[in-house]
């Protein structure tokens, strides 16, 4: 009975091996087609350096070849990705397959590998052993889903620069991911290797590569299970047209490829979205482990941020231009200023987004533009958006335990070992997460995606999710825009405690009222520098300011106090009464390209 | 001489082919893979209209160019449109694309069956002109005048006309243009089309050439269309026409000096070396995601 399917039972396990070995970027949101040429470089070294089987049995003999193959395939994972990890999207795709294309064409033109003919190998693979590497390649991947690894990987594919400004080093797990890839191509290449008896370089072609990756993305990319059920589908539709009697020729591969097209037309999450899929709550019994202490935060009045100077140009244009601005601990500092007036720029220089073109800035001791911005989010700054920028497809939940990356502590290893301190650590983190949901009043939306909120709920995870990191400093880009007044003052109750637990924010906000309410000091900028800073008080009848924000009082008789808070939109300030050298208004949008320069177009995932 | 001018004629090929990749590329962000199914196709078409129409060889081309233009249609509605606003959509667009064109290559076989096929014998006009000591023949001037007219016009259509602007504009923002009265979806459907015309006239020029026709002369010329797109630049049409030239006469030195089983060493090696030290490509502007 088994022995019938036996082919085909090992067929869906290799397929699903070298499927996995896409899913291992994939969930990273890297696109990459070298896996066929690790596969090939594995399988020729596995195979040729490893002793004979009639020398010390098989299995000794597979298990060395697979010992050979995962590093050699790791190995030339980091040769390859230390220079390609920096690109994005089709470009990395186009780059390692040219890598796997010249792998094969130099594997086809070596004396050892027999060439075109191939490399006799003796079959040792049984299909036990086949599908005892998928169970542990599985399991792998299983274990890594919820650990802090896995969030981090799906955090960074969901969106790059958020899972910077999370403390993530976007680089180191990158590579990771990629190095993962290239050990487990290995696996696939020397398992093939001694299954099919013969091998040649033009197994592991274009075709090979596309298969492998058509696999992953059929089955699933986010979900650990997708590359088997991938495999399945992809080896049992043309075995079942057989069985029923299509004829073979032109019909079967026409069959196959409509099914491919409708499963990617019509399952947006492969076939593992037809899986149900558990969300994780912590349960509120048990003891609530209390909040652990994350880090030390400066003492109230210490110096957290500092700039000297301050200037940001873009092409001749002063966003920002000389600031000087010093926040203690404990300080709610309220950035406010017409739109264009650099405010979000100034933001994006202090949590390390945008490097300054002139002056200096130190940051809870990190200094401004040399750091990157993970280091920066290390030290304890956290921010939210002008625009949200959320995980869109995990669950709030998730969202938040990203935010804690840094204050939780490493789990995949332990997690693979079932040891009882990761569990312990993944359930504190929980907690930790659950609490800042519940602090900014989302805990009911706990399993809900992120991109399925509504736009105010959207901007109070973000809150929560910066909370997570347990940071010194708290940075809010118009945290309370397209919030109706209910929920601005609530969100104003929320920076006040927050504020009264010895957090220090910095803000940016329109809603003039609100900042004036909630903060101990008020910076207004206008044309990218600082026309007033003070208490809100003195801020509010100060004329620079009014100025700015009404025009100048001869001009606009009805230019009174600004303390009414209902001024919501002062972009209808700028108006004809702009000074002459209003080029010092920033281009539109500008302030908000906090991208590095990349070489990805827009929507590259 | 011969080699140099040998290598034009094929890189003019390359050029057409890889101009329709990075046409949608460049203006719709997306890699169409079933590019090379449409090469093949047409070739396949061609040789049929040749054969069985009793058409001359310069009849067929236009009518290949319409064939072409009308699966451009077909792989937009079926491949793309159906992904749009899908947060993966660049993933599946490429999985669905090789789908369309896995139906494509099956369909080619049950019409034609999988054997290599040919023009009929007297297809070709047997002039030939000596240019620098070097033989050229009618057929290869043809398939570069045709190439580099079909490459000018749309060069002209892109800069000048009204559609081209709208291109432009999509391929600037689409949300934008939406919002200034630019037919998104019809530009799109357009831009399709007209890179699966160029693309299949290629694939005709391909089997004038070389006088066959194979169910896998797509997948041949995938890769050095993807190898030609990054090493101009993505998007840029330019880009693309010097990047064909080039490996096509990189091919043909590289076959006379260095032997021809290296042949996609040289390609994928300059590919590699030009990510690495250019990834915009030669003439590639770099794009700056907005936030």
């Amino acid at each position: 009975m088994l022995a019938q399917y036996a082919t085909t039972l090992t067929f869906i396990a290799l397929g699903a091996i070298f499927a996995y070995s896409f899913y291992a970027v994939l969930i990273a949101g890297q696109l990459s087609l070298g896996q066929a040429g690790f596969a090939a470089l594995s399988a020729f070294a596995g195979a040729y350096l490893a002793p004979s089987p009639a020398d010390v049995g098989d299995v000794p003999s597979l298990l060395i070849a697979v010992a050979i193959g995962m590093s050699v395939g790791a190995l030339a994972a980091v040769v390859l990705g230390l220079p390609t990890m920096h690109l994005r999207g089709v470009f990395l795709a186009i780059a390692t397959l040219g890598f796997a294309e010249a792998v094969r064409v130099v594997l086809t033109n070596q004396e050892w590998t027999g060439g075109a003919q191939g490399l006799g190998v003796p079959r040792v693979l049984t299909v036990g052993m086949a599908w005892l590497a998928l169970g542990l390649v599985a399991y792998w991947f299983w274990r890594m889903g919820r650990s802090r690894y896995g969030r981090a990987l799906a955090a960074i594919r969901e969106d790059e620069l958020a899972a910077r400004a999370m403390g993530i080093d976007v680089g180191r797990h990158r590579l990771a991911a990629f190095v993962t890839a290239g050990a487990v191509a290995g696996l696939y290449g020397v398992l093939y290797a001694y299954y099919v008896r013969l091998i040649a370089p033009d197994d592991f072609d274009f075709t090979a590569a596309v298969e492998g990756l058509v696999t992953a993305v059929v089955g699933g990319s986010t979900m650990f299970l997708g590359p088997l059920l991938g495999s399945g589908f992809q080896t049992i539709v043309p075995e079942i047209q057989r069985a029923v009697g299509v004829e073979a020729g032109w019909i079967r591969p026409f069959l196959a490829s409509l099914l491919l097209l409708v499963v990617i037309l019509f399952l947006p999450g492969g076939l593992a979205s037809l899986l149900p899929r558990r969300t994780r709550m912590p349960g509120t019994t048990g003891d609530q482990a209390g909040k652990r202490a994350g880090r030390t935060h400066p003492a109230a009045g210490e110096t957290v941020v500092s700039l000297a100077g301050l200037g940001k140009e873009y092409g001749g244009v002063h966003a920002v231009r000389d600031v000087d601005l010093e926040v203690r601990a404990g300080e709610v500092v309220g950035l406010i200023g017409p739109n264009g007036a650099g405010k979000t720029t100034l933001v994006n220089m202090i949590s390390g987004l945008v490097p300054p073109s002139t002056g200096t800035a130190t940051v809870l001791g990190a200094a401004i533009g040399r750091t990157p911005v993970h280091r920066i989010a290390a030290a304890g700054v956290s921010r939210t958006f002008q625009h949200a920028k959320l995980f869109n497809r995990l669950s709030a939940l998730e969202n938040v335990l990203v935010g804690a990356h840094l204050v939780s502590r490493p789990t995949f290893l332990r997690r693979l070992l079932w040891l009882p301190s990761a569990r312990r650590d993944e359930r504190a983190a929980l907690l930790q997460a659950a609490g800042c949901l519940e602090r900014v009043g989302l805990a009911d939306q706990a399993a809900t995606r992120a991109e399925a909120l509504s736009y105010g709920d959207q901007r109070r995870l973000e809150i929560a999710r910066a909370l997570a990191s347990d940071p010194s400093l708290l940075i809010l880009d118009e945290p309370a825009a397209g919030m109706n007044h209910v929920e601005a003052q609530r969100l104003s109750e929320l920076i006040t405690s927050l504020a009264r637990d010895g957090l220090t924010i910095l803000f940016i906000e329109h809603n003039v009222g609100m900042v004036l309410r909630t903060c101990t000091r008020v910076v207004v900028l206008n044309f990218g520098e600082v026309i007033a800073s003070g208490a809100p008080g003195e801020i509010a009848s100060d004329p620079a300011v009014i100025e700015a924000y009404l025009g100048s009082a001869d001009e606009d008789p009805a230019g009174g106090s600004i303390a009414e808070g209902t001024l919501d939109d002062p972009a209808s300030a700028e108006r004809a009464d702009t000074p002459p050298d209003a080029v010092a208004n920033v281009r539109p949008g500008a302030a908000g390209d906090l991208e590095p320069p990349d070489t990805t177009p827009r929507n590259a995932t | 001489m011969q080699q140099l001018l040998n290598g034009i004629f094929i890189g003019s090929i390359y050029a057409l082919f890889a101009i329709g990749f990075t046409l949608v590329f460049g203006i719709l962000d997306r890699l169409n893979l079933a590019h090379p199914a449409v090469f093949a196709a047409s070739a396949f078409v061609g040789i049929e209209l040749v054969e069985r129409g009793g058409l001359s060889l310069w009849a067929a081309l236009p009518l290949v160019f319409v064939v072409g233009g009308v699966l451009g249609l077909l792989i937009e509605r079926l491949a793309f449109r159906p992904l749009k606003g899908r947060a993966d959509a660049h993933f599946a667009g490429l999985i669905s694309s090789i789908a369309l064109a896995g139906m494509l290559i099956a369909l080619l076989q049950w019409r034609y069956g999988p054997d290599t096929r040919r023009f009929p014998p007297g297809s070709f006009p047997d002039t030939r002109f000596e240019v620098f000591g070097a033989q050229v023949t009618l057929v290869q001037v043809v398939i570069l005048a045709v190439s580099l007219a079909l490459m000018v016009g749309l060069t002209y259509m892109v800069t000048r006309t009204r559609l081209g602007r709208g291109m432009r504009a999509v391929a600037e923002n689409p949300t934008a243009a939406r919002v200034l009265g630019v037919d998104v979806d019809r530009v799109t459907a357009v831009t399709f089309a007209i890179s699966s015309a160029l693309g299949a006239v290629a694939g005709v020029l391909f089997a004038i050439n070389v006088n066959t026709a194979q169910l896998g002369m797509g997948a041949a010329i995938e890769l050095k269309g993807l190898a030609v797109i990054i090493v101009g630049g993505m998007g840029s049409l330019p880009g693309a026409l010097i990047g064909g030239l080039l490996l096509g006469l990189a091919e043909v030195f590289a076959v006379q000096y260095i032997g021809s089983s290296w042949i996609d060493v040289i390609a994928f090696g300059l590919l590699f070396v030009i990510l690495l030290l250019r990834p915009q490509g030669l003439l590639g502007a770099r794009k700056v995601r907005e936030v």
